[in-house]
């Protein structure tokens, strides 16, 4: 905790920006993503290699595409490293590491972001 | 030097005894760009609305009383800046008496079935009892919630969960702290939905007076993990 610097001058709080509730939602919906990602890549990859559903599989020739895009992959990869490192550093702050919530968030979305954009590169041959 | 600017608020009216639903009535006021939300509330009741409810005591930030939500977000009035345009609200989840003012009565009475006072091994012997400078001044500065219930009001687990709300933990964390206590704050604190906080440090943000009622809820987690509730003891 920080000093007690009462009284405040002024706050601007209803014009900032709520971080608690902005890495909940990212981090719910990461999850959400992380889920999503993992039923429909089941459910295709049964689609395009189990023989009795090869008639869906002619039917939807686009699957592939749809599972090779960038920026799919690019979205999936910082759902992934946003859910796994925010939940690291909630597991970290209840042993007693605790990290100020505008850092581990910056950093957490920081990255995130890098493992999104070496997907992008990599699918740029870079 | 401050400049004259003109501001809309939009605020949240509601009497039980005459409306069948709150509703919202929008001021247009004519003020400076170094108010406060106070001073424009104020200037509501003074010029267009004198029958607008809203309460504050100390206008510095000491006393909490002022408390509402400005554009959905809990803030002390006497020490939010006014803004352009501003959505003033009463505190949430607590029932509103009037217009801006909310019934404080399960406040108080989660504070009293809480019992924020050190329960002792031995009878207090009056007077003042050797403690640790620096535990002391860690002590005071957690004491010095103004339970103005900004923390309870921004917590998004208080809105979805059973938990009481951060600025209660914080005090048991406070008495958990305390040498000369010796209830079980731990069990307390669980059985006010301990486990239910997200950890989002939300109530960090919204703090007021600069705590970390988080921090004292981890706090309170790692001696679940590690046990031990009692640093001082």
């Amino acid at each position: 905790m920080s000093k007690a610097t009462l009284p405040r001058n002024t706050t601007r709080q209803a014009e900032g920006m709520q971080y608690g509730d902005v890495a909940r939602m990212v981090h719910r919906f990461s999850g959400a993503v992380i889920i999503a990602f993992v039923l429909v890549h089941v459910i295709v990859q049964a689609v395009r290699h189990v023989p009795m559903f090869a008639s869906a599989n002619a039917a939807a020739p686009w699957l592939q595409t749809v599972q090779g895009q960038n920026w799919i992959h690019a979205i999936l990869f910082f759902c992934i490293a946003f859910h796994t490192l925010y939940g690291l550093k909630l597991l970290a702050g209840e042993l007693g590491f605790n990290i100020r919530y505008q850092t581990a968030f910056w950093s957490i979305v920081g990255v995130s972001a890098l493992f999104a954009l070496r997907e992008m590169l990599r699918y740029a041959g870079l | 030097m401050p400049t004259d600017i003109k501001m809309r608020a939009e605020i949240r009216r509601y009497d039980p005894g005459v409306d069948a639903e709150p509703h919202y009535e929008t001021f247009e006021v004519a003020g400076q760009d170094n108010w406060r939300i106070l001073d424009v509330i104020r200037s509501i009741y003074e010029r267009q609305a004198g029958d607008l409810a809203y309460q504050f005591a100390c206008r510095v930030g000491r006393c909490g009383t002022c408390a509402v939500k400005v554009n959905g977000v809990p803030v002390l009035a006497c020490q939010e800046r006014c803004k352009p345009e501003m959505r003033i609200e009463p505190l949430t989840p607590f029932p509103v008496l009037r217009d801006l003012v909310v019934d404080r009565t399960e406040i108080e009475a989660r504070y009293e079935q809480h019992a924020y006072a050190p329960q002792r091994k031995t009878e207090y012997a009056g007077g003042p009892e050797a403690i640790d400078v620096k535990h002391a001044e860690h002590l005071c500065h957690m004491g010095s919630c103004l339970a103005c219930m900004v923390c309870v009001s921004g917590c998004p687990a208080v809105e979805e969960r059973a938990f009481d709300g951060p600025a209660f933990m914080l005090k048991l964390r406070h008495m958990a702290e305390h040498p000369a206590d010796t209830g079980n704050r731990l069990e307390q604190a669980i059985d006010a939905g301990m486990l239910e906080c997200f950890g989002c440090d939300l109530c960090t943000q919204l703090c007021p007076a600069d705590l970390s009622p988080a921090q004292a809820i981890r706090e309170f987690r790692r001696d679940m993990i590690f046990g031990g509730s009692k640093k001082h003891e």
